[in-house]
């Protein structure tokens, strides 16, 4: 983080070491000789002076600021009170909030942003990968669509798109009463979307619910076996030059293990299809218009964004790649699956991460939508309970949280680009 | 300045706590602390900057301007016209209060506090001098929230609008039902404690009034909850008006009241008797056009005594208010007319009166069977004496 | 993060030759000049090259027209006859200026007429008007004129942006003229022109405020948004400088201070400094709403702005603070002198897109503060009677409104970037 001022000390150093044969000092702030210089002027002497008067005006600030926030109330014992409000848009968790503690509702605030970024964040990427790449279409009008996109969309208040995004879908569906019913299987209204979704069952042996844990640790170890096998096949076939069909392979034992342990176990997960009744979709999996607003508001602004820094990735790459590409023969998809992107992908990195901490921080707009994420339960509570100062101690611990997480699992992702040779 | 004040008493606090040697005992400690937080809640002003409170009517004239915290997001009681003023029922209060205090209904100032989480900060705050919002009176509010109420000026409870073709007709039949509710509303409690209650779940969404309204109105939920009067305002407005209904539930209690900033009685008491001034007018016949020349010659004692002329040869009949003189309440009235004036022009379009809270007090049970027009409710100004 | 080198800004092409700028046309022999073909053919060809190289790239064509015919045709049929624009029409001053009072009215006309001729002035010195931009100014100023007109009543103030628009051409005039060659004329004019600039807030601020009945409460609506984010921008500049150099001072005292400010600062949304500016900043500095948002917005622009500086800073070449050293300047000199200039330009790019997301973000007062923008007025408005059911048409014109003006800004600083040469070394 702070190179600058590490370059700054080797700067330093370096100097030193060049300017010490020298006789004579240089004016300015060469080092000079301590004997005959007073104290005032001695260059340790006056930076210990900056630095002390610097500390004493911060340490001032500080007090005053400290003082005049009055803080004999200060504390977090609030949060243990029973919360008296409801929030909706609930997934996978059901906190009523007569019964639990405000803590536990800001934990389902927590809950419903992390959805939001996860998903925003995901087609976000994708978003940004398809346009930046058709913006760089040889074919005009798609290039040309490409950039109306990104110029509308960048453009644009975020808070204004979703808002509008939400106007929109609420008056565009059709009312529960008028369900549209796709395929059978899903349902589209503006109550929401609802859509088959897993859960998991007794099963044949009738075993507990929680024996679905269990299958699913099973895919995770026939997974990486999976990914073994073709690590090995594809080292094999860099040695020897003959094809090894890799991903095929652990494709196949992926889909062979899972199906068998789904079978043994019982078929312990069935789709549970959703169904409307009155005026409410029952079973499946519900996506609610305000987490549809925020997300493809979110997904459609950072996805423009995105756009440009694939754009400009791409075009950062020597034209050379593209014509070797040519050259071997590669079709267009293959050229750019195989060449441009893995190239790319290493200079849009740390851009790109900089995108997801703004999903995170911009998921607070949430506040807009009638969709209770951390930011606005926490409003509700503050409204409540007072104390804005632990509140708002709370909701920035909870935003760096997830922002560390993110650029951690970005630098991690960062390492393997840049260490793996494409 | 107002930081130098507080910080002179914090320094004052800090100074006396340091000073506090070891000889000293701690309970000599904890007494002082409490001396000195007597000290402060006797002058709240030490607390707060901003403004000085404790005194908010000299405040307002000096400033010459009152700051009113009105909503400006729901039709009827506050919102904005094409020429960006602010207009509405809570709006004829903040004017009848800036004639009596500055002699002039248009000094005021209309702050946004359309968002309900944010309101009472806004007071406590000192961006606004008093808070005219559709805001209810409560205990907790009051005890807890360092906002006082004046007398209310708008009597409702909460009521449920449904779709008349939805088969709703009372809470019990909303069983996990969507339910559009304000968030940092009493609303939102009362929805919550009733279907504690009453042993059903329900689905709630939450956000800005007018946002949920909104969603309400385009389907998005079953059920839309809020004051009776917010509904009607809501609904009143639309093409699709009959499509709709309230039911005639009403699951609370709640009374609109003017908000004022905690320790300002003198504040809190020209607001309580501005209003009671304006109801007293209606009920002895006192209206904007005719003020004058009640003024002129008034009939009677009583109303010589209210609008703060002398009556015959005798002396101008003070109220005992040392901080506005005697003829604010004329002033008002000249202003916005007497509170049923006031509720004609702004909601009686959409909101009956006769025979609601929102009615007068019958002169004496025995006296009227009916309602007669603009009575047979709760309201009954306190005496001018 | 800003230890990358800022990516170059999307429609950045490189310089056309200027006339005169002692660029070499390349005139070849006739005999490998190739023959004009028929305009008919060109256009052919371009086609067949551009639309249909393939069955692949037909499809890809035929899909991407689809799309693009659906998306016009709904536009049309929502802008032309879906929509009810009376909830703009009727409500143009409510989203302008909102409660700005009407017998001042004359103080918003006079700042955009000195903020036209600012602007005009400032293309005229660094730049020129192309065709493009007379085509902006043409709609954009169409756009503007139908709205006003529309409902009569505003004839004045038709006359009025006429006039504006007129200063900005008037200003363009009064500078173009001058050669680019460097010149103490030239300088001169840079210095005028860029000091105007410089203290255009200001000069706006005191025609708005100064005299008369106006106050701060009073700047509402869309007015709330140009002063607001501007403010921004510089507050966030002046703090910026000192915290990137702060950041990347050799005090440990001084650096880990500055980076605890930007790091915090960056950590959370300005949702939730708003909502400090309302709830906690009172028991701070106290004062009007409106000057506590001014702070916030200053506060958190700073923040991004210093990391784009400090970014620059890492990116100039060793060799200029060597050389700085090596002429005899001292500590302070070389920043001012040369390290600092340096990396204000290179840090271009990314500050105008902070501008931009600033400028964007000031939709956000409303949300908490008891301020009223665009957005917010735009609230108010469809609470009117009549306009309830015209939510949509509200909030589309705010989206085309703020497009608008981060598009100029989006392209005025690419003219700036083209000017100062940025990525060209």
């Amino acid at each position: 983080m702070s190179n600058l001022a590490q370059d700054g000390e080797k700067l330093d150093r370096n100097r030193m070491s060049a300017q010490a044969p020298v006789s004579s000092p240089s004016p300015g702030d060469g080092p000079t000789p301590t004997h005959s210089v007073p104290l005032f002027y001695r260059r340790g002497f006056r930076r210990l002076l900056q630095q002390g008067l610097y500390i004493a005006a911060t340490a001032l600030l500080f007090w005053y600021v400290y003082d005049a926030l009055n803080l004999r109330e200060f504390g977090f014992g609030f949060l243990d009170d029973p919360a008296a409000f409801k929030v909706g848009n609930q997934w996978l968790t059901d906190v009523d909030g007569v019964t639990s503690s405000r803590i536990e509702m800001y934990l389902v605030g927590v809950w419903s942003s992390l959805r939001v970024v996860f998903v925003a964040i995901l087609l976000s990427t994708l978003v940004g990968v398809a346009v930046g790449v058709a913006r760089l279409s040889s074919n005009w009008l798609v290039a040309r669509l490409a950039m109306l996109y990104v110029e509308i969309f960048r453009n644009t208040p975020l808070l204004v798109q979703v808002v509008l995004v939400y106007a929109i879908f609420l008056v565009g569906a059709p009312i529960i009463q008028e369900v549209v019913i796709i395929g059978d299987f899903a349902f589209i209204s503006n109550r929401g979307l609802a859509i088959p979704w897993p859960v998991p069952n007794d099963g044949l042996w009738g075993l507990p619910d929680w024996f679905v844990g269990v299958w699913v640790a099973l895919l995770i170890a026939i997974g990486a076996v999976a990914m073994t096998v073709r690590r090995t096949r594809q080292n094999r076939e860099r040695e020897t030059g003959q094809p090894q069909f890799a991903n095929r392979w652990a494709f196949g034992i992926f889909a062979v293990g899972a199906l068998v342990t789904f079978i043994v176990l019982g078929l312990p997960v069935s789709i549970d299809r959703p169904y409307v009744e009155g005026t409410r979709y029952l079973e499946g999996m519900v996506i609610r218009p305000e987490f549809a607003a925020l997300t493809i508001g979110l997904t459609l602004y950072t996805g423009a964004f995105n756009a440009e820094i694939v754009r400009g990735s791409i075009q950062a790459l020597p034209t050379g790649q593209t014509e070797a590409a040519n050259a071997i023969g590669l079709s267009g998809y293959q050229r750019l699956t195989l060449v441009i992107l893995p190239q790319a992908l290493r200079q849009m990195i740390p851009s790109i991460t900089n995108q997801y901490l703004n999903v995170n921080k911009n998921s607070s707009l949430a506040y807009a939508v009638l969709y209770d994420d951390l930011f606005r339960v926490a409003g509700i509570i503050q409204n409540k309970a007072g104390h804005a100062l632990e509140m708002f101690f709370v909701i920035i611990v909870t935003y760096m949280l997830i922002s560390l997480v993110i650029s951690a699992l970005m630098n991690f992702i960062n390492s393997r680009v840049t260490r793996v040779g494409v | 300045m107002l930081f130098a004040g507080a910080a002179l008493v914090a320094g004052a606090v800090i100074g006396a706590c340091t000073s506090d040697e070891e000889q000293q005992q701690a309970q000599a400690t904890e007494q002082q602390q409490q001396v000195e937080q007597q000290q402060q809640r006797a002058q709240p002003e030490a607390q707060v900057s901003g403004e000085p409170r404790g005194n908010t009517t000299q405040l307002v004239q000096d400033r010459g301007t009152l700051k009113c915290g009105v909503k400006q997001t729901q039709p009827l009681f506050g919102f904005r016209d094409d020429q960006g003023t602010v207009t509405g029922f809570d709006i004829e209060f903040c004017k009848a209060i800036a004639a009596a205090v500055l002699k002039d209904a248009d000094a005021v100032e209309y702050v946004d506090a359309s968002d309900a989480s944010t309101r009472f900060e806004l007071l406590a705050d000192g961006q606004i001098d008093i808070l005219i919002r559709t805001t209810t009176i409560t205990s907790s509010r009051d005890m807890e929230l360092d906002v006082d109420f004046a007398q209310t000026t708008f009597y409702t409870g909460q009521g449920f609008a449904v779709r008349k073709d939805s088969g709703i007709n009372s809470t019990s039949d909303m069983a996990n039902a969507a339910i559009c509710v304000q968030t940092g509303t009493t609303t939102e409690q009362n929805v919550a404690d009733h279907f504690t209650d009453i042993g059903l779940d329900y689905e709630p969404t939450g956000g800005l009034s007018q946002d949920v309204a909104a969603a309400f109105f385009e389907g998005r939920c079953d059920v839309l909850t809020a004051d009776a009067s917010d509904l009607a305002s809501r609904i009143v407005v639309r093409d699709d008006a009959d499509d709709y209904k309230i039911l005639p539930q009403i699951i609370s209690k709640e009374p609109l009241a003017p908000g004022v900033r905690d320790y300002d009685s003198d504040w809190k008491d020209v607001v309580n008797w501005v209003v009671h001034g304006l109801i007293r007018a209606e009920e002895i016949g006192i209206t904007q056009a005719n003020v004058a020349a009640m003024a002129a010659d008034p009939p009677n004692t009583e109303v010589a005594r209210l609008l703060g002329v002398p009556f015959g040869d005798g002396d101008v009949a003070t109220l005992g208010f040392d901080v506005v003189d005697a003829q604010f309440i004329q002033r008002a009235i000249a202003a916005v007319g007497n509170y049923g004036e006031i509720y004609d022009r702004e909601i009686g379009s959409a909101i009956e009166r006769d025979c609601t809270l929102n009615a007068l007090a019958r002169p004496l049970p025995s006296e009227a069977v009916d309602c007669g027009p603009g009575e047979g409710g709760i309201l009954y100004a306190l005496p001018y004496r | 993060m800003s230890e990358q080198p800022p990516i170059p800004r999307p429609d950045q092409r490189p310089l056309p030759p200027a006339p005169g700028a002692g660029q070499r046309r390349i005139v070849l022999p006739p005999h490998r000049q190739r023959a004009r073909r028929p305009r008919s053919v060109r256009v052919r060809e371009w086609v067949r090259k551009n639309l249909f190289p393939s069955t692949a790239g037909t499809l890809l064509t035929l899909v991407a027209g689809a799309i693009m015919g659906a998306i016009l045709v709904g536009v049309i049929v929502f802008v032309f006859f879906g929509a009810n624009w009376e909830v703009i029409t009727h409500n143009r001053w409510l989203l302008f200026a909102g409660g700005f009072p009407h017998e001042e009215a004359w103080r918003l006309w006079v700042s955009i007429a000195v903020v036209f001729a600012l602007i005009g002035a400032a293309y005229g010195t660094w730049s020129s008007f192309g065709r493009r931009d007379h085509l902006f100014v043409l709609v954009v100023g169409g756009f503007v004129i139908f709205l006003m007109a529309h409902g009569g009543a505003a004839i004045w103030s038709t006359v009025y942006f006429l006039i504006a628009i007129g200063c900005m051409y008037l200003g363009y005039a009064a500078t173009v003229w001058m050669p680019r060659e460097t010149s103490t004329l030239r300088t001169l004019q840079q210095r005028i022109v860029g000091g105007l600039l410089a203290i255009s807030l200001p000069i706006v601020l005191v025609i708005l405020l100064v005299g008369g009945e106006v106050g701060p409460r009073h700047i509402d609506g869309f007015v709330l948004n140009l002063i607001l984010a501007p403010v921004g921008i510089v507050g966030g500049v002046l703090l910026g400088i000192p915290l990137a150099l702060g950041r990347a001072s050799r005090m440990r005292s001084i650096s880990l201070t500055c980076t605890a400010y930007i790091e915090i600062v960056r950590g959370a949304p300005l949702l939730g400094w708003l909502f400090v500016a309302l709830f906690i900043l009172d028991d701070v500095i106290g004062g009007d709403l409106i000057i506590r948002a001014m702070v916030v917005m200053a506060v958190f622009t700073g923040a991004y702005m210093a990391e784009y500086i400090r970014g620059a800073l890492q990116a100039l070449p060793r060799g200029q603070f060597e050389a700085a050293q090596a002429v005899g300047l001292t500590p302070t000199q070389s920043t001012r002198l040369i390290v600092m200039p340096q990396a204000l330009r290179i840090s271009i790019p990314p500050m105008v897109g902070q501008a931009i997301s600033i400028w964007k973000d000031t939709t956000l007062v409303t949300v908490i503060l008891p301020l009223r923008e665009l957005k917010g007025n735009a609230d108010s408005a469809i609470a009117q009677f009549e306009f309830t059911p015209d939510r949509i048409e509200a909030y589309v014109f705010v989206a085309v409104i703020f497009w608008i003006v981060a598009f100029a800004m989006s392209r005025i600083s690419q003219r700036v970037e083209r000017a100062q040469g940025v990525g060209e070394r």
